[in-house]
């Protein structure tokens, strides 16, 4: 548990530069509940599994597990942003919607202010809800294509009893002034709108509850280049004056890095390099983050750094490998195995090539733990330091 | 330089008849591709690079879409005039096409081998012995492993780089002297897509073919192209090298683009962003497309006297523009020798000529893969060499 | 002069020409279905069928709707009018109102009609006492005997159960083909074809409508459970679904009719109890899919009660194909209707319908009478085709790969 101290004293020293001297009283008496203890997290969530059964035959038996989510434990503080990077299938969306308890859980905890998550049911569930929010991916599937935009913002208002009547409708017209939308768009229809207005759409519908936490879900994946700024800008904004926390799940490394204050890379399910933002893109830990990084085009005709193509595909969740589950496709691991001894060594097959890679990294299951650098920078590899 | 251009776009015009009248998703475009050249046609959602590309090959549904002038010439054959038997003989032998979304264009009831063998037996003279042959060696090529057994599997068997593979390898199994590239790595992931621009780099050097690459990812163009286009709204806004792209962009939406690209290692604070959204071909806004959204433009209305200025009113806001920008939609013009733009507001637009954008033009640095042997040595100097 | 503001298209701004498409989703489908001069042949023809069943007794009936006999005036026709009768004409009336009240939103409209409904059926059949016992000849007697000073009679003057007794003409036996009395001919009773064939128009109406909404009803019910829960209860209502759709509805039927008494609402329930397997399939489907939707996601994690994730957010999207195989649904059970009357089963035998008229076209003595096969069977035809063809509009209108949304 090294690492979760290690956490707690980077985070400690962090500067809150964002948050001095811009709570105003408006805020304040936004904010639910009184301000957390310092050391308190606003979402806490500590290994965390999601697996879906694989089953098969005419009486369903379960085969198998797919391990989309496998033992994942993070902090999100309240108003900052952590990120979570992968690539599709590295189970970071299951993450988001776990933790929201849109899809079962297997095992693990999420605490929201100290609270444990999973313990509520029923109304007080319901209640409990308006506080966690979430914003989608996709502009199209994100909205109720039967509803008018006044609805689909106003209904939530409506249940949570915030609102009704005359006054949900201002409520719905600022919310929608606020995100960048003419108020007159209340009573129109979901298709009449481009992506970028859509996801402006989403934005105001999770505002809506005044949450103090919101998953953002690949929020600018499916906009055009210049609408995703705008976007982008328009969440950081709002983080601003509602201090409101994210948990920025994305696949774009540069949008990543340019939004979140820490940055949890994931592969196969489990979180393999944490660090907050700077610190992970300035001196990476794990190969496959230094892979990812070195991975991503740079918008410059002449670039310095060296590219690393990794060999091979994700393996499947269903399956994963042995020990460290980057072992097969992991650059390091074959560098260091080169020339090494037989009883420190073992041969495997990676992409239908024999390779031979450190036993230690097929063996055993490396855990997060400090690497060299700021504190607070965990890694889950066996070779680096 | 005085090479003949492999495929040259003169002025084409393109028109879709909707139940809301006429759209034009493609206006005046002329391109011309050298062989060995990688072209990149760059643009957001909408601007009808697409439908360029599809209509190169006659692949646009007719109807609603039809090619309403312009020329398409392919060695000295004019495409959109060839009768539909010549034009098939072109699809796939002379120029090959692929496409975003690996899943769909391969066929889910059909083996690999199967797909690969039917296309190679449309365009060559050979049995189907020498066929599977030829299937298992561009196989192979496109770095498949084991790739007589893959012959054997369905496309769902596959993962989605894989499936890239084959739908590369399908295209190139009859040497196309050009292969059109639609976003073909936008549906992969970050660590597939290198994988797949390498391979396809490295099969482009291995046979010389051309390719128009078409994608709206600045760091894809960035590191592939050698010439890029910019289209806007239907039109082609800015032509250069690739170098002049990112070094010196001239016209106001290019330089929006660049700047609103998070990078990596960049400095925090907000990004800058263009305003506004792309706008709708149905209902394109007068004089230069772009001008409701041009930083430029309003800029240079802050300044200038306030009869040459017209007021615009947007939900959002309220703002002066150039009254040129609102009436006269510029032309391409070589503003500077080799580069193209269209907006009255780059310099010494007022001044230059119209001219058809030609560039045969090579890039000099290519971002080249760590060669895989190196490979470990690097990550061991990145990940532990920093310590020292 | 400079500063002529102009419109910048394109922008976050929806032009005003674009007005026209902010309909309802399920106005616009309307509109693009009825766009079709198919779609309005059928619906025409439904109209009039519906017409028919409405205003029966003053179309097609023995009484005169005004008679002044020996210096009295009467009106028979709504003397004998029965408490259904009194029902559909005020729905109809209350319904023209409705319509015409464009300011009211369609759904209180549609409440106000309901409420209306609801309370003139329980008012008029306490109310309503028509004489038991009445002669349909007794008017025609009267004008024989030239006691009526003054009549006005329906357009087509004889009820459908009226076997013209007093007219019996031994020379020339029934059924009468048509002529000049009886336009559509008569039928093996003496009953008049065309006055049948109105007063048939309620069951046309009444079993489609019926035996569909029941199936729809169950069929929403239980695929919407099977859909949104999945898991266990998704299984035991996929085996219910197997069970009752391996369920033949015909011989059922048969069965039912063999034992009990033919009774029209009988046959109804379970025409709509055996059909609404295909209609559970459907909502199953579409609950499945829309429950992985990130706007279902997104109402959840908002806090909305369940009963609005199912019917505010899930319904709605899901009516698609339930609309389209309602239309359907209601064809088949005309159809139905009809086979059962023509084997003589089902209906009580002097219940007015289109296939007990088909069943009497074969005559005893083995004679085809073309009338009696040609008029209800055309009716049975266009009734089913224009179904049909608005089912077929419904689908084409809804599917989003020929109408984008």
């Amino acid at each position: 548990m090294s690492f979760f101290v290690g956490v707690k004293k980077a985070w400690a020293r962090r500067p809150c530069h964002l948050l001095d001297g811009v709570v105003t009283v408006t805020e304040m008496m936004q904010t639910t509940s009184a301000p957390l203890p310092v050391e308190t997290p606003l979402v806490r969530v500590r290994e965390l599994r999601t697996w879906f059964p694989i089953k098969r035959g005419i009486l369903s038996q379960t085969v198998g597990q797919v391990k989309a989510v496998d033992g994942v434990s993070f902090d999100v503080r309240e108003g900052k942003t952590l990120g979570l990077v992968g690539e599709s299938g590295c189970g970071k969306t299951t993450v988001g919607r776990t933790i929201l308890r849109l899809i079962p859980r297997t095992t693990g905890t999420v605490e929201y202010r100290g609270k444990d998550f999973f313990a509520y049911q029923g109304e007080s569930l319901r209640k409990l809800r308006r506080h966690m929010q979430i914003i989608f991916q996709d502009p199209v599937s994100s909205l109720n294509p039967r509803m008018t935009v006044g609805n689909i913002i106003g209904e939530p208002i409506q249940v949570h009893g915030i609102a009704k009547g005359g006054e949900r409708d201002e409520l719905v017209a600022s919310l929608l002034q606020r995100v960048g939308l003419d108020p007159s768009f209340a009573a129109r229809y979901p298709h009449e709108f481009s992506g970028g207005q859509r996801q402006r759409i989403g934005i105001a519908r999770a505002l809506s509850l005044s949450p103090d936490f919101i998953v953002c879900d690949e929020p600018v994946s499916a906009l055009d280049v210049s609408i995703q700024s705008q976007i982008l800008n328009l969440l950081d904004d709002l983080q601003q004056e509602r201090k409101i926390a994210y948990l920025f799940i994305a696949h774009n490394l540069a949008v990543v890095e340019h939004f979140s204050d820490e940055v949890a890379v994931m592969y196969l399910g489990r979180i393999v390099e944490k660090a907050s933002s700077k610190e992970l893109y300035s001196n990476p830990k794990h190969p496959y983050t230094l892979s990812l990084l070195s991975a991503v085009p740079e918008p410059n005709p002449r670039p310095k750094k060296t590219r690393i193509v990794l060999k091979g595909e994700v393996p499947s969740p269903s399956n994963p490998p042995t020990g460290c589950a980057f072992h097969p496709r992991c650059p390091l691991t074959r560098e260091m195995a080169r020339g090494g001894d037989e009883r420190d060594t073992v041969q495997i097959t990676s992409g239908g090539e024999p390779v031979r890679v450190l036993r230690k990294c097929v063996d055993e299951f490396p855990a997060l733990e400090q690497k060299q650098g700021e504190a607070g920078h965990v890694a889950a590899c066996w070779v680096t330091t | 330089m005085t090479q003949k251009p492999l495929l040259q776009i003169r002025d084409l015009n393109v028109a879709f008849d909707t139940p809301r009248g006429q759209i034009r998703p493609v206006r005046d475009v002329s391109l011309d591709i050298f062989p060995g050249q990688i072209v990149a046609l760059v643009g957001e959602s909408g601007c009808g690079k697409s439908v360029t590309s599809l209509s190169i090959l006659r692949l646009i549904p007719s109807p609603p879409g039809k090619v309403l002038s312009g020329k398409i010439m392919l060695d000295s054959r004019d495409l959109p005039a060839l009768p539909e038997k010549e034009m098939r003989k072109v699809r796939g032998k002379e120029i090959a096409m692929i496409f975003q979304e690996p899943m769909t264009s391969l066929n889910p009831v059909y083996t690999i081998g199967d797909q690969i063998v039917e296309a190679v037996m449309l365009h060559q003279h050979v049995s189907t012995k020498q066929a599977y042959g030829i299937a298992e060696e561009s196989l192979r090529e496109v770095g498949i492993a084991d790739p007589r057994r893959r012959l054997q599997e369905y496309p769902h068997q596959m993962s989605g780089g894989m499936r890239q593979r084959v739908v590369i390898a399908m295209a190139l199994s009859c040497k196309p002297k050009l292969l059109i590239a639609d976003e073909p790595t936008t549906a992969l992931d970050v660590t597939i897509q290198a994988q797949i621009l390498e391979l396809l780099r490295k099969l482009q050097r291995e046979t010389g073919m051309a390719i128009l690459l078409i994608t709206h990812d600045l760091g894809v163009v960035a590191e592939n192209a050698d010439v890029v286009a910019v289209m806007y709204a239907s039109r082609v806004v800015e032509v250069a090298t690739v170098e002049e792209i990112f070094d010196h962009p001239l016209h106001p939406y290019t330089q929006g683009l660049l700047r609103s690209v998070p990078r990596l290692g960049a400095a925090e604070g907000r990004l800058e962003s263009i305003s506004g959204a792309v706008p709708n071909p149905a209902r394109f806004p007068s004089g230069c497309k772009f001008h409701p959204r041009c930083s430029l433009s309003r800029q240079a209305a802050a300044s200038a006297p306030a009869e040459q200025t017209v007021e615009i009113k947007t939900v959002e806001e309220t703002f002066r523009v150039l009254k040129i920008c609102t009436t006269v939609e510029p032309d391409l013009r070589e503003v500077q020798p080799g580069h193209w733009g269209a907006c009255h507001l780059i310099e010494n637009y007022e001044g230059s000529k119209v001219s058809l954008p030609v560039l045969n033009h090579r890039r000099e640095v290519t971002a080249n893969a760590v060669a895989a042997e190196r490979e470990g040595a690097v990550v061991v100097e990145v990940l532990q060499g920093k310590e020292g | 002069m400079s500063s002529a503001s102009i419109n910048a298209a394109g922008m976050n701004s929806v032009e005003p020409a674009r007005v026209e498409k902010r309909r309802s989703w399920l106005a616009s489908v309307v509109h693009h279905a009825l766009g079709r001069w198919g779609t309005r042949l059928g619906i025409g023809w439904i109209a009039l069928v519906a017409f028919c069943a409405t205003f029966a007794p003053f179309l097609a009936n023995s009484f005169p709707l005004l008679v002044r006999v020996d210096g009295r005036w009467s009106s028979p026709a709504v003397i004998h009018l029965t408490a259904v009768d009194f029902t559909l004409v005020i729905a109809a009336a209350s319904l023209l109102v409705l319509i015409r009240l464009k300011k009211l939103p369609w759904a209180i409209r549609a409440w106000w009609f309901a409420g209306i409904l609801g309370m003139t059926l329980p008012l008029t059949l306490f109310a309503v006492k028509p004489p038991l016992v009445s002669g349909y000849e007794e008017y025609r007697d009267l004008k024989h005997e030239g006691r009526v000073q003054w009549m006005l009679s329906a357009p087509v003057p004889y009820s459908p159960n009226d076997h013209l007794t007093d007219q019996f003409d031994f020379t020339h036996p029934q059924p009468w083909a048509p002529s000049r009395s009886h336009w559509f001919g008569t039928e093996q009773n003496g009953e008049d074809v065309l006055s049948v064939m109105i007063h048939a128009c309620r069951i046309a109406m009444s079993i489609g409508f019926i035996s569909t909404g029941i199936a729809v009803f169950i069929g929403i019910i239980v695929g919407g459970l099977m859909g949104y829960f999945a898991g266990i209860v998704d299984l035991l209502g996929m085996r219910l679904v197997e069970v009752f759709g391996a369920i033949p509805t015909i011989y059922l039927l048969l069965a039912f009719c063999a034992a009990f008494e033919r009774n029209i609402y009988m046959v109804m329930a379970i025409i709509g109890l055996t059909g609404w397997t295909g209609d559970a399939r459907f909502v199953r489907a579409e609950f499945l899919r829309l429950r992985g939707q990130d706007f279902v996601h997104a109402a959840i994690a908002a806090g909305l009660p369940l009963r609005s994730v199912l019917f505010r957010h899930l319904l709605p999207n899901a009516l698609a194909p339930i609309l389209v195989s309602a239309s359907f649904g209601v064809a088949a059970a005309i159809l139905s209707e009809s086979v059962l009357s023509f084997l003589g089963l089902g209906l009580p035998v002097d219940a007015a319908s289109w296939g007990r008229l088909l069943n009497q076209s074969v005559g005893q003595g083995g004679g085809f009478h073309l009338w009696l096969a040609m008029y209800p069977g055309l009716a049975i035809f266009l009734t089913v085709f224009s179904y049909n063809l608005i089912g077929e509009a419904l689908r084409d209108a809804l599917d989003p790969r020929l109408n984008p949304q």
